[in-house]
């Protein structure tokens, strides 16, 4: 038997096709797969947010609530009771028994809870330095629960937990890649409900004091330290300044006056205020 | 001992068979290994810790089965084959086997 | 310079990638020149995957020989696979992988039997293993690994 040796020219086990090329195909068509679901996600969350009696949400509410070590805070919870007086007479939101609660924490931040339970965090208690800001703060939150938003992000970050556990698999690289870029296009539509809280929070608070001091000076004293605003794109928050310009956008549009805030009453504050 | 893979040892007459005899080893990599694998999954190219722990679980595997065949009192090994299983993860079990025969 | 801590993730991400995807396609073409380069010298040594005869007194000498080749994947291919997984369909990525391992490991047998004096290595056989098992799962090594033998004959003369 002969051997004739042979050198092959072309390497058939491998595809030519440039790594870039193939890279930017599937990139682009995950992006399109995740606007679907994305989309998809919104309306049957819209849709379930609309049939979802309040007696269901309450119940959720009460399981919510468990995460957070609160109390009940009388002091704040009359300074939404004199919010709410203030609600127009068909407002939705009058179907809720809202609830205060103040909880132990550094964070500045509030929550609106399902069922019209709003949780305080006494980080934002400490910043806080006139009636008029801290109306403002339960302003924002009571129009959270105008929009529906407190169900709508629970429904959604639910949604997409399941949507990509069920179509990649529970604990796979890829599902973890898929849900990570599913939550920051739902932080950058947080933002809009932001946005939208900040709007009907000022309508409020202009209500309730008949003018709207007060309700830029808290993201003002955050604007210094807030940092770039490009770092914001997929916050779960709009940048500060950019919440004070459209504030006052609303100010000027609507005619409010600006008067000057009142101080901040002594039983609200915290008693380990240095 | 000479070993070959094929069912005769080339150039020699096999005069005496003496059955299968086999090698087999479990080998773990170590933690350094590890890492440095872990760095080279970063930038591609050869895990050469990897290709050592593989040559020399395969010279264990096939001194193994030398052992048995001259313990049979055969002076080759044919038909020896390979195989390769997972029984723990990050250990490479190899496993060797073939017929001890004699030869002229 | 503050945006870049805010996404330190995002930031080692694509680091990682780009990482990847430069020195994982610098040792890739690296590595085929080598392969392409010594399969050409080794060229007249004949390899087959048949048992083949031969007379008596032709053959000299016969022994077993092996040669075995780890190639790691780059986090440059393991992201593109992921993604693979999510379309199917030909993973492209792995199999120059695959094909690097397997000559890579053919010609390390090849250099043995040459060591050897040998003319032809009859019988070659090919098997996988799986040291660094699951390459496309998160964090666990992944690597392609060849094992090739056959019998290398010395022949008289």
């Amino acid at each position: 038997m002969k051997f004739t040796p042979k050198q092959l020219q072309k390497n058939v086990n491998v595809s030519t096709t440039h790594p870039l090329v193939e890279l930017l195909w599937m990139v682009g068509g995950l992006t399109f797969i995740i606007g679907l679901v994305f989309i998809l996600l919104g309306i049957t969350t819209d849709w379930a947010i609309a049939k979802t009696p309040v007696r269901i949400e309450t119940w959720i509410g009460k399981l919510a609530l468990k995460e957070f070590t609160t109390n009940n805070n009388p002091p704040l919870q009359q300074r939404l009771q004199e919010l709410l007086e203030h609600l127009p007479a068909d407002s939705p939101l009058h179907q809720y028994q809202f609830q205060v609660y103040l909880a132990a924490s550094e964070e500045v931040n509030a929550i609106a809870l399902p069922g019209g339970n709003i949780v305080v965090f006494s980080g934002l208690l400490q910043e806080v330095e006139s009636e008029n800001e801290l109306a403002m703060v339960l302003a924002h939150e009571l129009g959270h629960f105008a929009h529906r938003d407190h169900l709508r992000g629970l429904g959604r970050g639910l949604g997409i937990t399941v949507a990509t556990a069920m179509l990649f698999g529970e604990s796979s690289s890829t599902s973890g890649l898929v849900s990570s870029a599913l939550l920051s296009f739902n932080n950058r539509y947080s933002q809009r409900q932001e946005a939208a809280a900040d709007r009907f929070g000022l309508d409020l608070l202009t209500k309730r004091y008949g003018h709207a001091g007060g309700a830029t000076d808290f993201f003002a004293r955050h604007n210094a330290d807030a940092g770039a605003k490009t770092a914001y794109i997929l916050a779960s928050h709009p940048h500060p300044q950019a919440r004070i310009t459209a504030l006052e956008q609303q100010i000027t549009a609507k005619q409010y006056k600006n008067e000057t805030t009142e101080a901040l009453r002594d039983d609200v504050k915290l008693e380990d205020k240095e | 001992m000479i070993m070959t893979n094929v069912n005769t040892v080339p150039g020699k007459k096999i005069v005496e068979h003496f059955g299968i005899v086999q090698g087999s080893t479990v080998r773990a990599k170590h933690v350094g290994r590890d890492f440095m694998a872990g760095l080279k999954n970063l930038v591609g190219g050869e895990l050469k810790g990897y290709t050592e722990l593989l040559q020399d679980s395969r010279q264990e595997a096939m001194k193994r089965m030398e052992d048995q065949a001259r313990q049979m009192g055969a002076n080759a090994v044919v038909n020896i084959r390979f195989a390769t299983s997972s029984v723990a993860q990050g250990a490479a079990e190899l496993f060797a086997y073939g017929t001890a025969v004699r030869v002229e | 310079m503050e945006i870049l801590l805010e996404n330190l993730n995002l930031v080692i991400f694509l680091l990682l990638f780009i990482i990847g995807y430069t020195f994982g396609s610098l040792a890739e073409k690296r590595h085929y020149r080598s392969i392409i380069q010594r399969e050409a010298e080794l060229l007249k040594l004949a390899v087959v995957t048949a048992e083949g005869s031969f007379p008596a007194g032709q053959v000299k000498e016969s022994a077993l020989v092996s040669g075995s080749a780890v190639i790691s994947i780059d986090y440059f291919k393991r992201i593109l696979a992921t993604l693979r997984n999510i379309f199917g369909g030909r993973v492209k990525s792995y199999e120059s992988l695959v094909d690097r391992a397997r000559r890579e490991a053919i010609l390390r047998m090849k250099e043995q039997a040459h060591k050897q004096g040998a003319k032809m290595v009859i019988n070659m056989r090919l098997e996988t293993a799986t040291i660094g098992r699951n390459a496309n799962q998160k964090k666990q090594i992944g690597s392609i690994e060849a094992i090739a033998y056959g019998t290398a004959i010395v022949m008289n003369k």
